[in-house]
């Protein structure tokens, strides 16, 4: 049978055939034993599944009610956010890096305020440390330290001093 | 004249055609009658592949809160079915990963060419009685998933063999010899319970 192209017979039956190809396979099936033995596989198969097909039993999930039910929740916002567990786990480093970013706009917002440092050799003098620590910078840091769940003070000065 | 597919939804193209552009352009109508149309087809697909009816309903509904809100995407306005079957396949491959699953039981990894042994059917043997229904759910069962995704994608849901290598992500070739060698198997574990004669 594997030289007589089972899949040629499956789309026989299944009408996919151009008429000349059909011709061409249903020639040569009359005479092949095997292919009419195959032919009646097929048949049968087909018979089988179509029954199947009908027995399919109703569900809950069938009724569209339930699905109308579902789209709707998922259409509301979600007011504790979650990660659901399709989501990207990318997501949280993104979090992160934009905290990190965020933190170190506070450092250089810091290095504005506090104006040039007298020490060339010390870009990262005393007054700007005093001034990145400053209050509105811990805030904002730790309502982001809070949201990532991860110290984020910390990394910049690192990547700083590398 | 075109064959009706097994368990295919009816092929009125023009009719799917239409509904597909009302539902996109937000007729909740429209949405409900291709639900109805192809929702007991992605449900069967995804409990032949879960072998849990619980499970499948839960598969199915997220299979369509996808398809709804990517209608969008959906560029060949015919395939939507080989489009929805190819969602519900993604849905389950994430709700295995989730329980954890591993790989599935190869038990019939060795395809045999067995052709030439299997008898040939009987009249008899076109009726699907409950007992050969269950015997075929099992035989389904043995197979490898991918394998058995492939077949079922054919023989139940009427994919050409083009549409099946998108879904599954195959080569045509690939698809053509899945399913040949779980014909195969199928035909091998059922011919047992079968009457008929040998060739």
């Amino acid at each position: 049978m594997s030289a007589c192209r089972e899949n040629e017979l499956d789309a026989l039956l299944a009408g996919e055939l151009s008429d000349e190809d059909a011709a061409r396979v249903r020639a040569h099936a009359e005479g092949c034993a095997a292919c009419r033995h195959a032919l009646t596989w097929l048949r049968m198969e087909r018979g089988w599944m179509a029954q199947r097909a009908r027995r399919t039993p109703s569900r809950p999930a069938l009724d569209f009610a339930a699905l109308e039910a579902r789209l709707a929740a998922t259409a509301e916002p979600s007011v504790v956010p979650h990660r659901a567990p399709h989501e990207s786990p990318w997501r949280g480093w993104r979090t992160m890096l934009m905290g990190a970013m965020a933190t170190m706009a506070c450092f250089g917002l810091g290095l504005v305020r506090s104006g040039p440092t007298t020490n060339a050799e010390e870009p990262w003098g005393a007054e700007v440390l005093v001034a990145a620590s400053g209050e509105a910078c811990e805030d904002a840091a730790a309502a982001l330290e809070a949201r990532v769940g991860a110290c984020l003070i910390a990394t910049p000065g690192l990547a700083l001093r590398n | 004249m075109k064959m009706v597919l097994a368990g295919a939804p009816p092929s009125d193209t023009d009719g799917e055609r239409a509904l597909l552009r009302r539902a996109r352009a937000g007729d909740p109508a429209a949405f409900r009658r291709l639900f109805e149309r192809h929702a007991p087809g992605v449900w069967r697909f995804l409990r032949d592949l879960l072998r849990d009816e619980e499970a499948a309903d839960e598969a199915t509904q997220e299979t369509f809160v996808r398809a709804h809100g990517r209608l969008q995407a959906l560029r060949d306005e015919e395939r939507l079915g080989a489009w929805l079957l190819g969602i519900a396949r993604l849905v389950y491959l994430e709700s295995r990963r989730s329980r954890g699953v591993q790989v599935d039981v190869e038990a019939e990894e060795h395809a045999r060419e067995v052709e030439a042994v299997l008898p040939t059917p009987s009249p008899e043997d076109l009726l699907l009685d409950r007992e050969l229904e269950g015997l075929l759910t099992q035989a389904l069962g043995t197979l490898r998933e991918e394998r058995r995704a492939a077949l079922l994608l054919r023989i139940d849901h009427g994919l050409p063999y083009e549409e099946i290598a998108s879904v599954m992500g195959w080569s045509l070739q690939k698809v053509k010899n899945e399913i040949h060698r779980a014909r195969l198997s199928l035909r091998e574990q059922l011919s047992a319970h079968m009457g008929g004669s040998r060739p």
